[in-house]
Order: C-alpha cells, then structure tokens, then sequence
C-alpha cells in the first residue's frame, strides 16, 4: 500500500523531438520496429530454463534482496530473478495491464497491491490458487487479507505483508489537557481536539489524506465503514448499497472534521507526505491518521516531534458503529500465462517468502507489518516493530476495498465525491445518492 | 503551372514527378521519413479511429456501434468538463502570452546596454521543464509551505486553499503557463521583428508617420506571418495540455487530454470513450491548423 503514496505525479509525456532527430532516428527505427515486431510474438512460448522472473516495486530496506538470496541458495533448480517494477502502482498496475493484454508470460511471478486481485481474476491473468494456498495454510494468515485476495469464492494471491489505517496521537499533549487515554469516537476526538487546541493553541486538531485520490478513497470509506455503511453487499458483489443513512452519517461525520475547524479547510487536499507535515514536521496537529509507515519517520531529521511524543491507537468508531480501518498491503499473484514448470516454481517462491521464517525477517528487517498472523504474538517482533505491537487491535478491524473487477472505476467515483464532501461542495445525502447511480451503473456495465 | 501546359506534357503527372532525376532523388530521400510517419503517427490514429467506433474494452475487441461512443462522451460531465477547462486555458493564456510577449519582444528589440542579459535572462522559465515548474508552483500554492497561498490570505484576497478550489486551480494553471511560455513567444516574434529592415521604419518616419501609425501600419503587417506560427504553435501546444494540470494540481483539474488518460489508462470502462476523446482531440487540432493556414493566410512554405 505504501508504496504507491511515495511518488505522487505520474507524468508521461514531455517527449519533444525536433525534425532533424526524428529522422535521425529513421533508419535505427524501421530496423527496430522490424526486431520488435519479430520479439513480440515469441511472448506466450518461452519454456522455463530455471530462472524465474519476479516482478515488484522498489525495495530499500534490503530484506527483499535478502530473501531472495536465500531461496536461491536454497533451490538448485531455481533462480530468481528480480525485475524492478515502478514504485508508483498506477504506473506498475498498468505495466502488468500491458503485459497481460499481450498474453505474455515472461514475468513468473508477481508481487502487487491489495486491490488487484479481483481486477486480474476476473480477466483471467492470474493463476488460481485455491488449490495450493488451501483453507488449512490460509488460516494462518490475517483474515482481512485473505479476503483481499479472495474473487468469487476462489483464492487468487497470497498475502506477503499489510498495511492499515491507524490513528498517530501526541501523547504528550493529550496527557498536559488531562486525557489519559486516546479518543474512542470520532466525535470524542473532535472534543478532545477542540480543547487541546483552545487550551495549547496548536494550529490543527487533526489532520489526514482527504484528497480526492487512492488514499482519499482509503480515509473516507473508513468514515462510511465505521458508521456501518458499505459500498457493496457482502453478500452479492453486483448490489450497491452506499446510499444509506449509515453512509450519511459517515460522511457528515467526515465533513464536520473541517466545519468544526478541528481540520485544516486544506486537508482536501492532503496525501500521505503533506499530512506528515504538519503532524510530525511543525508539531502543528494533535492527531492525525496514516499508514503504519509514518511511525518510523518520527524524530528524523528536521522534523520536530519525537518518536516518544506520538503513540498510536486504532481508528475511532461512529456513533453506533465500529473502528474500522481501510485494509492496504501487497501480494502475490502467479502468471496465468506462464509455462506450468514456471507456475510450479513460482509457487515454490511463494511459499517460502511467506513462511513463518520469511515473514519474521521480512518484519524485522524491512519493518513491514507481516501477513501471518502469530507473528503478533511475537516478542522479537514487537520488540523491534514498534507498529506491530500497536496494530493487532487495528488490523481485528481492517475493511478490504470493494472487491469488484471494475474497482479502478469505483475508485475514481468515489474520490471525487468523498473530496467533494469534504470541500462542503456536496452535501453527505447527495454524495450517497450520486455514489448509488453511479457504481451500480459501472457494476452493472461489469457484470 | 496552368492546366494547359500540364496536359501538353507527355506522361503527365508522374513523369513530371519522377522523370527529373533530381526530384526523384528528392523523393527518395523523404521516403524513410514518409513509412516512419505511417507506421507511427498514421497507424495509431487509425486504430485509435477504428476502436472509437467499437465497444472495445482493454482486454476484448469489441463490435461496431456507431457513434455511440461519440455521443456518450459529450454526455460524460469529466469530459464537458476537460473540454471547457481546455478551452479556457488555450484561449486565455496564448492571448496573454502572445500580449506579453509581443510586448516584451518590442522591448528587447531595441538597442540598450545589457540586452544580451535580459535575452538570456527571459528565457529561463522556459529552460524549466513543465513537470518541474508545475510541482515548483503547487509547493508555492501549499497552504503549509506556500508562499503565494501565505501572500493572498494575509492580503485578504482569497480566503480558501488555492488548492482546493478548481477555479482558482485553472488560474493558477493559467498563470504559470504564461509565466514559462511567454519567453518562447517573445523569441520567436523578436526573431520576426529582427527581419523586418530599419530602412522602411527609415522611410516611413521622413513621411511623418507617429509611432502607432508605424506600429499599426508597418510592423503588425510584417509581422503576421511570424505571429501566426507562433500563436499557432502555442495554441496547439496549450490545446494539448496534460502535465501542467496533471503535476500542479495533483490530477484534480481535468483537461481534454487527462480524460483520455484517465479513462484508456485507469478505468476500465471508459476505454471506448477515450479512444474517442482522443480522436476528437486529433481532428479537432487539425481543424485548428487548417483555420490558421487557410482561414489566417498562413504561409506554410517558402515556393512562389
């Protein structure tokens, strides 16, 4: 999840060429355009020599690096071979897209975001795994995830780590205004923050991810979701069902955050680094919510707060509802389109980065949150993670996004209006009931 | 060349083309240029054409349905949207640009200490590249960090987050587009004005002419063939628009050509239209060009 929020823009383009390169480039093109011709077609065939080709993002902790070592110490037979896919995910999703659409079945193995399963499955561009990753191995991992990667009953990706939402507090604020404890309800946080800002005179109450982007989705569904609203029936994926009081409840709850001046009227347009701004860089806000990421970021250079100024806590709850948080996280996913040697091989892969060992490292090491699940019970861990042992309370609660094959589509919708609210330029029943036409017109079109 | 004389030649029009050695090597010579244009540029729009018609999506061919992507389109408020934002800008900001910059160009037209430097110094927003400048002036806007958000809610001039607002948004766009392609027209229109002799000013002086009437009269008129590429280029350029909306605005401010990023790149549904979208981006440019060398008497080449 966090992976995508790092680099922002995606800018394609800005490709001039002038007339004199262009025909420059005349000769070498034609001959390419011939080599690329004749490339393209061999995609589908390659049989599997042994090197298996994995696909992820960035990594900088070196634990992924790590890993792989190991495994091809382990396997003879079996190399793998990293191949580095952008770290923006919108621009990874589409790389995979593109292959995909080719039919080609170079790359073995991937790693990818928590809202992909359903997108790949229902085109059938990943391998289904309810077989090898049965009920019995599944079980041990965190439910929240493995209902991310679970389409029409079938399991199609294996957990690899998670990432929620979480509520970051300053504790030492709160504990000078005489609470002992972080706040329960969102309304007792907007009290809570009332106070600390009249009493303290600290520039913002809360602060948050309310542009009108992924993350955006992230933070409002959390709103909908802890007053008991949900996006689609959990019981039939093709049925809308935003357009309740719930939803309404959500959202007012959502734009009240900045009426009541607890949040900056600019928090409509906040993503994950300008939230850290003021959170943890000026000191300027009492509470804010993100991703478990933040948590090491504390205390670095030129930002002002400290590591033992903040705690976390798990997100408030609605009136009448629950604390929820808006699942995130990466996967593993298996070519359709590859050979079944380099399936099998793939699989092999898999199953050793999630094992109980991998995942401990790849905790410790690379401080991701990890997919299974006793590893929160794990002194090592906690000690080392300081999120891990924050988040088991956080992540009982974790609500995966809708699970739909045309989600991309309900995401761009429900961005715009959930920022929309927040702005105050759509009131809560009109986002509700414009939300309700829309996505059952894109379920519908899907289905 | 009249009719007449063409039919009196044997062999007509391909003899005449191709019997010239010279001319035939001339031919041979764009010929490389001419397939690189159709296997790049001339088959993607024709694909892009066929599939605006179909219901395409992006894993599966679809089957043929008119128009109806077409109308669909004009129906989707995102795109409405795009095409009134694009319209703005383009027509906003190439006026501008081509004011300032028609001005600016007259400045540095004339002889004064130190104009190479304000030559050279004009020209640096253009050197930024738009990505560049684009995530500069959203920093500016900022409302943590923003200098400008900072000077205009002190000066009490606007009370919101510029960055919240879309309409503050678009002027925002505007402005910063200026600010970097002004310099761009200034050249091209000073290199214009630098070809126009100093005798006929000369002349026009000892005939008592003031100064409006030689701009007016003389350097307008000389000048039309220059301004026109120029404005040209810039609206076709501004037309075009996608990462200046896209970096400095975060995606919220939609253009005609972020639709059809949006929609053949993220959606899953709106493949069929974007492939439209596009479509009507690319005639409708052409259209633009054609108005400016037929309808504005623009001259394309050199011959006759």
């Amino acid at each position: 999840m966090t992976q995508e929020f790092y680099v922002k823009t995606t800018v394609p383009g800005e490709r001039r060429f002038n007339r004199r390169d262009f025909l420059k480039m005349g000769g070498a093109g034609l001959a390419g355009a011939a080599l690329l011709g004749a490339a393209g077609c061999g995609g589908g065939g390659s049989s599997f020599d042994g090197t298996l080709v994995f696909s992820n993002g960035r990594e900088t902790s070196g634990a992924l690096e790590s890993l792989i070592k190991k495994f091809n110490q382990q396997n003879q037979d079996i190399t793998v071979k990293w191949r580095q896919a952008p770290s923006q995910s919108e621009q990874y999703f589409d790389e995979l897209r593109t292959q995909f659409q080719a039919q080609s079945g170079d790359i073995h193995v991937m790693a990818g975001d928590v809202i992909w399963p359903a997108q790949f499955a229902a085109n059938g561009y990943i391998l289904d795994l309810t077989d090898r990753f049965t009920d019995s191995m599944a079980s041990k991992y965190l439910d929240g995830p493995v209902a991310a990667n679970t389409y029409e009953g079938k399991r199609y990706g294996v957990p690899w780590y998670t990432d929620a939402g979480l509520l970051y507090y300053r504790k030492d604020l709160l504990e000078k205004a005489g609470f002992s404890e972080p706040p329960k309800t969102w309304t007792e946080l907007q009290d809570m923050a009332q106070k600390i800002q009249q009493d303290e005179g600290v520039k913002y109450g809360f602060v948050f991810q309310g542009a009108n982007y992924e993350g955006g989705v992230c933070n409002g569904l959390e709103y909908v979701n802890s007053h008991g609203g949900s996006v689609l029936d959990p019981n039939d994926a093709s049925k809308v069902t935003i357009d309740s009081p719930e939803t309404v409840a959500g959202l007012e709850t959502y734009r009240s955050m900045v009426e009541t001046g607890v949040a900056p009227q600019a928090v409509s347009t906040y993503d994950e680094p300008t939230t850290e701004a003021p959170f943890l860089q000026n000191g300027d806000a009492v509470f804010c919510r993100n991703w478990p990421y933040m948590y090491s970021l504390a205390g670095s250079e030129g930002f002002k707060v400290k590591p033992e100024q903040i705690d976390i806590a798990p997100l408030p709850a609605g009136e009448g509802g629950q604390s929820t948080a808006t699942l995130g996280g990466w996967n593993f996913f298996i070519n359709a389109f590859a050979d079944q040697e380099a399936q099998d091989a793939a699989w092999e892969f898999v199953k050793f980065m999630v094992s109980e060992e991998s995942q401990k490292e790849w905790a410790t090491v690379g401080t991701y949150l990890p997919a299974f699940a006793s590893l929160y019970d794990d002194p090592e861990v906690a000690e080392q993670v300081p999120t891990v042992r924050l988040a088991p309370t956080a992540l009982e609660m974790t609500e995966p996004r809708p699970v739909s094959p045309v989600y991309s589509d309900m995401s761009l919708e429900l961005g715009e209006q959930f920022n929309a609210t927040l702005k105050g330029d759509v009131p809560p029943e009109e986002a509700a009931s414009t939300l309700q036409k829309q996505l059952q017109g894109i379920a519908d079109q899907a289905g | 060349m009249t009719v007449n004389t063409e039919k009196k030649r044997r062999g007509g029009f391909l003899k005449r083309e191709f019997g010239d050695p010279e001319r035939r090597t001339a031919y041979y010579m764009v010929l490389p240029a001419l397939v690189i244009i159709l296997v790049v540029a001339f088959f993607p729009i024709a694909y892009a054409t066929y599939l605006s018609f179909t219901s395409a999506t992006v894993a599966a061919p679809g089957s043929f349905v008119g128009f109806q992507n077409y109308t669909e389109m004009f129906a989707n408020e995102d795109f409405r949207e795009g095409l009134v934002n694009t319209t703005l800008f383009t027509v906003i900001s190439v006026t501008l640009e081509f004011l300032i910059g028609l001005g600016i160009a007259l400045a540095i037209n004339q002889a004064f200490k130190g104009r190479g430097l304000v030559r050279a110094a004009i020209l640096v927003p253009w050197a930024f590249p738009t990505v560049i400048s684009a995530v500069m002036w959203r920093l500016m806007f900022q409302d943590q960090v923003g200098i400008i958000n900072y000077v205009v809610n002190a000066l009490g001039i606007i009370s919101q987050p510029i960055l919240s607002d879309r309409t503050l948004l678009l002027i925002g766009s505007i402005g910063v587009d200026v600010w970097k392609t002004t310099p761009f027209m200034a050249l091209l229109l000073l290199a214009g004005l630098q070809t126009i002799s100093s005798d006929v000013y000369e002349a026009a002086r000892v005939d008592g002419a003031n100064v409006l009437q030689r701009f007016f009269r003389i350097t307008l008129p000389l000048l039309k063939g220059t301004i026109l590429v120029a404005v040209l280029f810039r609206t076709l350029d501004s037309y075009r628009i996608f990462d200046l909306f896209w970096a400095l605005s975060n995606r919220e401010l939609e253009s005609l050509s972020t639709f059809v990023y949006k929609s053949v790149r993220v959606s899953q549904l709106l493949f069929a239209q974007g492939n439209a979208a596009s479509v009507f981006i690319f005639v409708t440019s052409f259209l633009l060009a054609l108005f400016f060398i037929y309808g504005l008497g623009m001259q394309t080449s050199t011959e006759e």
